[in-house]
């Protein structure tokens, strides 16, 4: 019997003011941290495959740039107008440096990089630029693509609003 | 005594300042309904008749000022034009498309001055060509749109480069 009133007051608790204080603090935190400090993502195309596989569901961490900016290989989110819609990108080259193609293999400053996460062919060529100040290039994982049809180049840092939770 | 004018003061700002956000507000959504338009006329379903896709390119025209300034480097697609211009070219770019979805994000509207609104959103294109290919593009956009007749219309589009190669 007294189970039986638990389970009942569990799904039909009674409106007490405890009750919707308790309701209310869930929904408030539930908004700030799924809405602005942990945001749901998921994933659709194949730029980052597969690394990043389309149709996956993942979460942006968006504290991870409080303290420090991004470094080279970090995978960040790059925002477009607002935060609804971003780019899943990895950072190869921060600013000051040079950053090229050639042969499908990136050079950073002239120096080959390793990149261990990029596992499908590539055969792009693209010519040195410098990364401006308060930038980072940004590339996906999968470059098995036209360099034309790939969406890729320098970022604002003020765009880059946080890293996948894994 | 003192007390009641007080209140009515009050009482007045409070209707003053409900009664402005009220009237921007209606502003916004009529300029946030041109894009929901423009969204629903340029989308595409499979097996578009000839009467709907006359109508929904027509349509489009209406959206746009008799001078509209395009800035979309990206895509090579600038100049002015005029809002016949405007459906040619809408007509064109749907052609290839056997089904087409424009959707647009995170609308930010202000109003920097009277009869002007500046509009920031993501759009987002997916459809399938004819050929079969997947066709999926997103840009950031700035808009100008201008109140003209009591119509909110297109004047400037610009496509905002995220990624510089």
């Amino acid at each position: 019997m007294d189970i039986n009133k638990r389970i009942r007051q569990f799904f039909f608790p009674s409106l007490t003011l405890k009750f919707l204080i308790r309701a209310s603090s869930i929904a408030l935190f539930a908004y700030l941290f799924f809405g602005h400090i942990c945001t749901p993502l998921l994933i659709k195309g194949l730029s980052m495959e597969p690394t990043y596989r389309n149709g996956s569901v993942n979460f942006c961490w968006r504290l991870r740039f409080i303290f420090s900016g991004p470094k080279r290989h970090d995978v960040v989110a790059v925002r477009f107008a607002g935060n609804k819609v971003m780019l899943l990108k990895r950072v190869v080259a921060v600013e000051g440096e040079r950053v090229e193609f050639r042969d499908g293999k990136l050079f950073v400053d002239g120096k080959e990089m390793d990149e261990p996460y990029v596992r499908y062919p590539c055969n792009w060529n693209l010519p040195p630029r410098q990364v401006e100040k308060d930038c980072v290039y940004v590339v996906g994982d999968n470059r098995n693509m036209p360099i034309e049809n790939h969406h890729f180049g320098q970022a604002s840092v003020k765009r880059i609003i946080g890293v996948p939770l894994w | 005594m003192k007390i009641k004018y007080i209140i009515i003061v009050v009482l007045v700002v409070i209707i003053g300042i409900l009664a402005g956000v009220y009237f921007f507000q209606n502003e916004e959504k009529k300029v946030k309904r041109q894009f929901y338009l423009l969204s629903e006329w340029a989308s595409k379903e499979e097996g578009e008749n000839t009467f709907t896709m006359a109508h929904k390119v027509k349509s489009i025209g209406t959206l746009f000022t008799e001078h509209c300034e395009f800035k979309a480097d990206i895509i090579s697609f600038s100049g002015r034009f005029n809002s016949e211009e405007v459906s040619g070219y809408a007509a064109r770019a749907r052609l290839p498309f056997s089904k087409l979805s424009l959707q647009f994000y995170d609308l930010d509207v202000s109003f920097p001055e009277k009869g002007m609104a500046k509009v920031t959103l993501t759009g987002k294109l997916t459809g399938r060509l004819t050929s079969g290919e997947y066709v999926d593009e997103t840009h950031e956009l700035e808009c100008v749109l201008k109140k003209i007749e009591n119509k909110w219309l297109f004047s400037d589009v610009e496509v905002v480069e995220i990624l510089k190669k």
